[in-house]
């Protein structure tokens, strides 16, 4: 009630609050906004799969479906893979597919929720963290296709397996920090858009998806160069982990890619917060 | 320690104008800046436990403004000050995810307008009753009527209790039953509000409950004042 309002006047938030810091205050603004972000991560995740018979079964069916096109294509090209083969396309499709689509989403996060945004103000790091939020989920639940794999491959149960989740929280969170980054100008050239779907699709490739970090290494000196591409660590994580063994990646470059991730949080919580307020004028 | 509750002095706020690539490269050679201004020098003040209405035609910037007060768009130019929580009604509903039932809607919308775990789960029942949605309420939003999603918005916006409202043209959604019902709850959210900032094109409404009015012309405060004169101002300004 507004009776007893003693508070004198308050400046508007949302202008020019960035500062060293944004890459904090942003954590504990979506701590506090959590019943929000839970709400907005729940219509994310029913809209993708909204009218599908199959509904969330496609989490699982997806990734599958690509992996199996991509075995062809490998066994057309290089021929006779070993037999682990299939479940490490798999497995780089879900955690590339992670990070592509939290890239990709929260690179376009403001400029998709025009409409939300007009409407009200709140902070608005919550899209983009929604966003990573959402792919966060729906890739652990593609991860759920692990257990039939365990059984058919007859894998051992190692505390390794805690690699996957933590594989896939990696992926998103280094999607997160570089469409931070880039989102307030997405808001008005949707160019950035259409160049992060192509870095994605691009990145695909350039990413131990359809290849494998041990592929790379057996080729020798390309094996020591992989490791300046940040997802070689949460791609090769997932595989490990389901095979139950240790990372086997130096610790540089385990390190470096953790370091990117961090370095990245940081410069796009502040380019975030610094221009998302004159970004949302192009909306 | 003022009586006003929100204090606007001299806002300006530009919009920038979409170009393409090449108009874009040229602007930038010749140094020169494209911007549509919605509000130049804007000044005024809301006192505490005040409903003030503000006028003006299509495009006049009313919105905008209390976009600015609601913290949407920062100001170019200029300061805007409030004192207390702030709260815009504005297009009631049109965040509504269609495959989600009115039910989830309305935790989501409630949430979006900054409400609580809490607060929601004690208010959905009123919600709920005030919408008058009944069954359809645990039904997909897709299949409701404008009607029915405006009436749920309404609901959820209207059950809040800010220190600040700002109302953007809300009235009239729905049946003229449920108009008259919406009214009501309106005018009742205006009383218990402190303060209350209001834009409409219903004159008669906003005489009846508008202690003062504003008139924006042209991004432009024109007069400010008696609810009378200034919508005598109104006819004259903007003929």
């Amino acid at each position: 009630m507004p009776a007893e309002k003693v508070s004198l006047m308050l400046k508007h938030v949302g202008c020019g609050n960035s500062s060293w810091k944004s890459p904090f205050l942003n954590l504990s603004i979506v701590f506090k906004h959590r019943f929000l972000v839970r709400n907005l991560v729940r219509r994310e995740i029913r809209g993708r799969y909204r009218n599908a018979m199959l509904g969330y079964t496609w989490t699982v069916l997806e990734p599958m479906l690509l992996a199996s096109v991509y075995y062809f294509l490998f066994v057309m090209l290089a021929g006779n893979p070993d037999r682990m083969y299939p479940v490490w396309v798999l497995l780089g499709v879900i955690v590339w597919g992670c990070f592509g689509r939290s890239l990709t989403g929260s690179v376009s996060s403001l400029s998709r929720n025009a409409q939300t945004i007009h409407l009200v103000y709140f902070p608005r790091i919550i899209f983009p963290f929604t966003s990573i939020m959402g792919n966060i989920v729906i890739s652990m639940m593609s991860c759920l296709v692990v257990i039939p794999i365990i059984i058919f491959y007859d894998l051992p149960l190692t505390i390794y397996l805690l690699y996957i989740p933590l594989s896939i929280l990696l992926a998103g969170f280094l999607g997160i920090g570089l469409g931070m980054f880039v989102a307030p100008l997405n808001c008005m050239h949707r160019d950035v858009e259409h160049l992060f779907r192509f870095i994605v699709r691009a990145g695909f490739f350039l990413s131990p998806v359809m290849w494998t970090y041990e592929m790379a290494q057996a080729r020798g000196s390309i094996g020591e160069m992989v490791l300046y591409n940040p997802m070689v660590v949460p791609l090769t994580m997932a595989r490990h982990g389901v095979a139950g063994e240790s990372l086997g990646i130096p610790w540089a470059g385990i390190l470096g890619s953790i370091g990117f991730g961090i370095v990245m949080w940081i410069l796009g919580s502040y380019v975030f917060n610094r221009y998302e307020a004159g970004a949302v004028k192009h909306l | 320690m003022t009586s006003n509750a929100v204090e606007i002095e001299n806002v300006t706020l530009h919009f920038p104008k979409q170009r393409n690539a090449l108009k874009m490269l040229m602007n930038l050679v010749q140094r020169k800046k494209e911007r549509f201004t919605a509000l130049r020098n804007v000044s005024f003040t809301a006192k505490k436990g005040e409903v003030l209405g503000i006028i003006g035609k299509n495009g006049s910037g009313k919105s905008t403004l209390l976009r600015i007060i609601s913290g949407i768009y920062p100001a170019d130019e200029g300061t805007c000050k409030a004192a207390g929580s702030i709260s815009l009604l504005a297009g009631l509903g049109t965040g509504f995810s269609g495959h989600q039932t009115g039910r989830e809607n309305a935790i989501l919308y409630g949430s979006i307008l900054g409400h609580g775990e809490q607060v929601m789960i004690e208010k959905l029942p009123e919600i709920i009753e005030f919408s008058e949605l009944e069954s359809f309420i645990d039904e997909p939003v897709r299949t409701y009527s404008s009607g029915m999603k405006a009436r749920l918005g309404l609901a959820v916006a209207s059950a809040i209790h800010p220190d600040i409202l700002l109302i953007d043209e809300v009235l009239g959604v729905g049946d003229p039953q449920f108009k008259e019902k919406s009214k009501k709850r309106i005018l009742d959210l205006v009383k218990s509000t402190g303060t209350v900032i209001i834009v409409s094109h219903s004159f008669g409404l906003m005489k009846d409950i508008c202690d003062r009015l504003v008139l924006i012309h042209k991004g432009k405060i024109v007069g400010v004042g008696e609810p009378d004169t200034i919508i005598k101002l109104y006819y004259e300004t903007t003929d």
